[in-house]
């Protein structure tokens, strides 16, 4: 008997997690939007943040009635930067709690953890982030900056604007800086850049001893030639880069350094005085001084109830990638994913930057370009802008692998990555 | 020789475990596969991965049990072991994509292609059979395995410095994997499988399938560690556990024993991992983190320490308690789990199975207040100190 | 930021005074005009205005130069005119930008920020330059002359003669002979001229003559380029043994970080047994009590800021300490005889504490400042030294020789070490060994929150600030040998030579996993780490 009773305890333990499952089936009166953003571990430091903006967006679009005459329901789940978790935590929204949509993650990884749960249960998923292209699905919209959204023009006001020659390209040792490297490395050599003008470093994350790198880009930008630094650096480990810059004397007229991961928020974290000049590339400040913007961040501040709350570039993506789903699924009338997906190809909807940004049919966003200046106040001054929106290219020009590739989801091409080469759709 | 060997762990109690598992499997088979949706007695296919990877973390556990609960080696780079079986597997997978990769290339992975790879590095051949990759999923951890005992307890590290030094071990793989230059995909990992053995993984059959030989690993694993506990080697292990240097001065080859089971233990997690990879999708250099090597161990010491099922026990209700939380108490749960860690040590030292023993010794002594001395079972009581 | 407000309008009213005392002549259009084109056009246009009103050389224009550079310069929507101003919330503190008198405050919505970029701040340094040569000053001159050998502009090389002929101060001379080295360099002139300036270079020997020669180099040829080569070869070879003694400087900082945020757990760990997961959390509590005392003193007083990490330190002592102490008496006095179950229950409190932190404070860094004197490097030859990591370097070894004058010299260490080495006869002498465990274990938890302090100068003040320096703090006691403060000492310090010994070979990463393989590695000829202790305690 006690033998029986051990045993059948695990089996108990496990068949009343199924139960959790079966509980949770709420009545119909709502549409769920599910937040897969992580409230704990490594990734809450910039996720967080992204929860309680899509929070407050929900609020406000039930201020104005909802969706469709049905009120917005948000499922908030933490998937603790974990990236098993997340594809487990996508499950749950999707299969058990019902979300018609999904606005969540943050890395790449957790992206790519997602997406096979995505394609099999047919959902949406709205990504915020800028990230390294090199991909197209169906069920994903990406309203973050693809590299030509952020590198290329950053790289293209240094080499004009300041005339710079010879680049450190820094970064933390994962995909999206590995690639954006590898495309601005082509783009710099086809510019007619020497090889040995330019410097690529990687460090792991959370890197926290920046000496002897920081030293290291000073000896490179000593030979002469005007020098930049683009920096792909991952979040926490920039703090300490930032701090070992400004107390080497590294100052932005000699050596600027452009960022492409270093928004308000991270800035929030230091003393900026020393760092006035050195630049980041966003398709969003809060700066930027347009009604819209205005009436955002006022918005924010009052929902977060905290005046010294800052915004930032990926907030301003779920701002366009919920108005974008939200018109979507008013244009067809309904909340299923198929329709969905189809009506948000085409649909436009404001930016915060005074424009327009449309979706396209490889699901990328159009989006200005914006180069700002780190001020003393921790904001970014534009320096420049580009004259229109730039167009996410889901597939870089600047890598082989991909050159032939585009994508086109609209009916009847349907795919992610048509090869114009062989004329053929890729992969599955 | 062998069948007497397993024989002698197959006890009633283990004989019950394995009935009231297949009863489990069949059930829950069933529920899926033939029970329409929405019928209340339907099991969803999410419910099934999510099991299916409980089994695997118990699988671990139970083999962290191995090791701690029996030779008392306290390992906090477990999730190495882990996650190697898991890349082993992972490679396969990665393999079977061929041309349906986004870049269409029939052999190498995506993540090569756009990191300019020209050709396979060597590493990866034979991967693309399912025999090699399976034969990978074993030797692999248990040949770093091997190396590291053979090293640590050749020259008698023990106890906490030991812990250290496996934690330093893990964390090396960490750093390494995590290098793009490593060829493993670093930190996206491998994910994005097509199919397993030609099966399509994304299919509720194969989940079932997986769930089924996560059991069945499951049940194989308690089976041999059984025997192994039930064996005089096992009685050897306990008296290194409670004493090393005395069973050394008895003349028993201390490191060989240890060797042997750390080994063992090792190949058990590489099999746990080989079979989580393809249910949750990914694998990633975040599985070799110390903080996943130390979270097993407390699933270990929830379940109880040094009693087979315990661990396995502990792994599927902290993992459930955490997939619970997560999506209940989002913004809280890791006082929940940290409390539930705190509460565990403090006031249950033997753990979940070691409560319920507590109760029934309670309960039988004031319906037997005569029969108090009762002997407790050697094997399942491991000692206070180191 | 007020501060900052502040130091700049002392500077501009220098400016203002050093204009008048030089009793400039009358009102002069031609300059305002020129000052006037710095608001309008592009980036490059704007560059020319700043070209042409430092080709006045007329030093009324350095005030709203200096305004321009520091973005305190205004253009009024209403009439176009440019204005200093000074930001204060909703108004705008308005003045005139040649002869500094006020022009009353105007709402903020009625100026326009004239936006300035990296090239525009270049362009007005050296004009400042050119345009402060001859200050009355010592320090402007110097820093003239610093900005002009960044520019290397070769217009200045008269202007530089001049001040060169004047000039009284020795140090200053040298720079203004640089300066006119580089300049002459980038210029036409002739080769002899120009040989005498690659020998001055060459004499100068660092790494800024090292940049001006290369530079130097494309254009160059015959004897002047062999000249230049051998003069590159001869300061990369004395920057090669200076590099040598910087990665050394560098490996001592890492090692001064590491010794900080092992020197507690040192005492937690090593000297009680307790496998205290929760040591990196006590380090980030006594960051977050720096936040807030630094918070606290920025709202109310901001005059003492600059001696807030000094508040900091004994808050921060007791924060931990106190938190350790509730731990030890809460938790973890059950456990003792059980070190592996300590770290189960220590790491279910790491977990609680960063969540509560997240609770409190929120997931995103906090700004923790640094005070003015910590800010900033000074050379020691060619050795670029950081005033924090210095700081950092003497405040470790400093908490070590108190901790150790404690252990040795204090009844409380001699209670604290009987009851370590043995509990049971400490007892029978009259020890509360009950007491000094709780004492001890605040004391390390104590020393650990002094650790968050010191590091929250150069690292991110997040709730995973912990989880970061856990398993380096693990390693440095583990190598050093457990139970020996001595040990914890020399194993942070090898580590951190060591690692920056290889990381320009191996790269950050890759030296890194070096690093720990050789850990694993030597723990195996010594199994009980460099500083083993000896005796029959060890064994059990």
């Amino acid at each position: 008997m006690k033998n029986r009773i051990r045993s059948l305890v695990g089996a108990a333990a496990v068949s009343s997690m199924m139960l959790v499952g079966a509980a949770a089936q709420a009545a119909e009166d709502t549409i769920k939007v599910g937040i897969l953003h992580s409230l704990s571990g490594t990734m809450a430091i910039s996720e967080t943040t992204l929860k309680d903006a899509m929070l407050m967006l929900i609020d406000e679009q039930n201020k104005k009635g909802g969706v469709l005459g049905k009120k917005l329901e948000a499922v908030v789940v933490d998937p603790a930067s974990d990236w098993p978790l997340f594809a487990e935590k996508a499950r749950e929204l999707i299969s058990v709690d019902k979300v018609d949509v999904v606005f969540g993650c943050w890395t790449s990884v957790s992206r790519k953890s997602v997406l096979p749960v995505f394609e099999e249960l047919n959902s949406i998923l709205f990504y915020p982030v800028q990230y390294e292209g090199e991909e197209s699905q169906r069920n994903v919209f990406y309203t973050g900056a693809a590299p030509n959204q952020q590198a290329i023009p950053a790289v293209d006001y240094l080499a004009d604007a300041e005339g710079v020659e010879r680049w450190v390209l820094a970064g933390t040792d994962y995909v999206y800086p590995r690639t954006t490297n590898k495309i601005l490395e082509t783009y710099l050599l086809d510019k007619g850049v020497a090889p040995e003008d330019i410097m690529i470093n990687y460090t792991p994350f959370g890197h926290s001893d920046w000496q002897t790198i920081v030293s290291d880009i000073k000896t490179f930008g000593s030979a002469g030639k005007k020098t930049a630094v683009v920096s792909t650096i991952n979040g926490d480990a920039n703090v300490p880069f930032y701090k070992e810059l400004a107390n080497q004397g590294i100052k932005a007229e000699d050596i600027p350094v452009v960022a492409f991961s270093v928004g308000e928020e991270e800035l929030a974290g230091l003393d900026t005085a020393p760092l006035v000049g050195h630049l980041a590339a966003w398709n969003y400040f809060m700066a930027i001084d347009t009604p819209e913007n205005v009436d955002f961040i006022a918005k924010w501040k009052a929902f977060i109830g905290n005046d010294k709350r800052v915004t930032n570039d990926p907030m301003e993506a779920h701002y366009i990638g919920f108005n974008m789903w939200v018109k979507a699924v008013e244009a067809a009338g309904t909340t299923s994913a198929d329709s969905v997906i189809d009506s948000l190809v085409g649909v436009a909807v404001p930016n915060l930057t005074g424009g327009y940004s449309a979706m396209m049919p490889n699901h990328h966003i159009t989006k200005p370009v914006l180069i700002g200046e780190i001020q003393a106040d921790g904001q970014f001054d534009t320096v420049w802008r580009t004259p229109g929106l730039v167009p996410g290219d889901a597939w870089s020009d600047f890598l082989p692998g991909s050159k032939d590739l585009i994508s086109d989801w609209r009916k009847p091409m349907s795919c992610g990555n048509f090869n114009t080469a062989t004329g053929k759709c890729g992969g599955a | 020789m062998i069948s007497k060997f397993i024989l002698r762990g197959l006890d009633g109690r283990l004989t019950a475990f394995l009935i009231a598992a297949l009863a489990y499997v069949v059930l829950i088979a069933i529920g899926n596969l033939f029970i329409p949706e929405g019928s209340f007695l339907h099991v969803p296919t999410y419910a099934v991965s999510l099991m299916g990877k409980y089994l695997c973390y118990a699988l671990l556990a139970l083999s962290v049990d191995l090791v701690w609960g029996f030779a008392g080696v306290l390992s906090l780079g477990h999730g190495a072991f882990f996650a190697l079986g898991g890349y082993a597997m992972g490679m396969y997978l990665m393999r079977q994509i061929g041309t349906r990769g986004v870049y269409a290339d029939p052999t190498l992975p995506d993540f090569m292609v756009f990191l300019n790879y020209k050709e396979l590095p060597w590493f990866w051949y034979g991967f693309d059979m399912f025999w090699f990759a399976a034969i990978m999923v074993v030797l692999a951890p248990a040949t770093l395995a091997f190396v590291f005992g053979w090293l640590a307890f050749r020259s008698r590290v023990t106890g906490v410095y030991l812990s250290i030094i496996t934690q330093a071990m893990t964390f090396a793989l960490l750093l390494a994997f995590f290098r793009n230059d490593m060829g493993f995909g670093g930190n996206n990992g491998l994910t994005d499988f097509k199919d397993i053995l030609g099966f399509d993984i994304q299919s509720d059959g194969t989940r079932m399938g997986l769930f089924a030989a996560s059991a069945l690993a499951l049940c194989l694993g308690l089976i041999i560690c059984k025997a192994v506990v039930a064996s005089k080697l096992g009685k050897v292990l306990v008296a290194v556990r409670d004493a090393e240097s005395r069973t050394r001065f008895l003349g028993y080859r201390v490191e060989h024993y240890k060797l042997f089971v750390w080994t063992l233990s090792a190949a058990l997690a590489g099999i746990a991992g080989a079979l989580y990879v393809p249910q949750v999708g990914i694998i990633n250099p975040g599985e070799f983190a110390p903080a996943n090597s130390i979270e097993m161990v407390i699933w270990v010491a929830v379940g109880g320490r040094g009693t087979l099922y315990g661990p396995i026990l502990g792994a599927i209700l902290v993992n459930g308690a955490k997939t619970y939380f997560t999506g209940a108490i989002p913004e809280i749960w890791l006082f929940a789990l940290g409390a539930l860690f705190v509460g565990v040590t403090l006031f249950l030292p033997k753990g979940v199975l070691g409560l319920y023993g507590m109760l029934r010794q309670r309960f039988e002594k004031t319906r037997a207040p005569r029969e108090t001395k009762r002997t407790a079972d050697p094997v399942s009581q491991p000692s206070e100190a180191e | 930021m007020k501060a900052f407000i502040r130091f700049s309008i002392a500077l501009l009213s220098l400016f203002f005074i050093l204009g008048t005392s030089q009793g400039m002549a009358a009102e002069d259009p031609a300059l305002k005009e020129k000052i006037s084109a710095l608001a309008e056009g592009s980036y490059s246009d704007r560059a020319q205005a700043i070209q042409s009103v430092a080709a006045t050389g007329d030093d009324r224009a350095v005030p709203a130069l200096e305004a321009l550079g520091e973005g305190l310069l205004f253009i009024v929507k209403s009439d176009k005119s440019v204005v200093i101003g000074l930001d204060e919330g909703a108004t705008v503190e308005t003045f005139d930008p040649v002869t500094g008198d006020s022009l009353g405050s105007v709402p903020s919505g009625a100026v326009d920020k004239i936006k300035v970029n990296n090239r525009l701040r270049r362009e007005i340094r050296s004009a400042l330059g050119a345009l402060t040569l001859l200050s009355d000053d010592p320090k402007v001159r110097l820093a003239a002359a610093g900005a002009i050998f960044k520019s290397k502009d070769s217009d200045s090389i008269e202007l530089l003669d001049t001040a060169i002929a004047k000039e009284t101060v020795e140090s200053v001379k040298l720079a203004m002979q640089e300066a006119r080295a580089a300049a002459v360099l980038n210029s036409s002139r002739d080769m002899a001229e120009k040989q005498a300036a690659v020998a001055l270079m060459a004499d100068r020997g660092n790494q800024s003559a090292l940049a001006v020669l290369l530079n130097a180099k494309g254009s160059a040829e015959g004897p002047l380029l062999v000249d230049i080569d051998n003069a590159i070869a001869a300061i990369e070879k004395s920057l090669a043994i200076w590099d040598l003694a910087q990665n050394a400087w560098y490996g001592v900082s890492l090692g001064s970080v590491l010794l900080l945020a092992a020197i507690g757990l040192a005492i937690t760990f090593g000297v009680m047994g307790v496998i205290n997961m929760a040591h990196g959390e006590m380090v980030m509590l006594g960051a977050y009590t720096t936040f807030v005392v630094q918070d606290i003193i920025r709202t109310s007083m901001p005059g003492i800021f600059d001696y807030s990490l000094l508040i900091a330190l004994p808050l921060a002592f007791l924060v931990s300490g106190i938190v350790g102490i509730i731990i030890e008496r809460g938790v973890i006095r059950w456990l003792y005889g059980r070190p592996l179950e300590t770290l189960l229950a220590t790491w279910g409190i790491a977990l609680l504490l960063q969540q509560t932190v997240r609770s409190i404070f929120g997931p995103t860094n906090r700004e923790v400042g640094t005070p003015d004197f910590l800010a900033g490097a000074f050379k020691l030859g060619e050795l670029t030294i950081t005033y924090n990591r210095l700081a950092i370097v003497i405040f470790s070894l400093l908490v070590l020789a108190v901790l150790m004058l404690v252990l040795r010299k204090t009844s409380f260490g001699l209670r604290m070490r009987a009851v370590t080495q043995n509990r049971r006869m400490a007892n029978s002498m009259g020890i509360k060994t009950n007491w000094v465990d709780a004492m001890t274990f605040g004391l390390g938890s104590g020393i650990a929150g002094i650790a968050g302090v010191a590091l929250s100068q150069i690292d991110n003040v997040s709730p995973n600030l912990g989880q970061s320096y856990i398993i380096d703090s693990f390693l440095v006691v583990v190598f050093g040998g457990v139970g020996n403060l001595w040990g914890t000492l020399v194993g942070a310090m090898t580590l951190g030579v060591a690692n920056k010994f290889l990381e320009p070979f191996a790269g950050a990463v890759l030296g890194k996993i070096i690093l720990l393989v050789f850990i694993i590695l030597f723990i195996q000829k010594r199994p009980r780490g460099m500083f083993a202790l000896k005796g029959r305690a060890v064994e059990s």
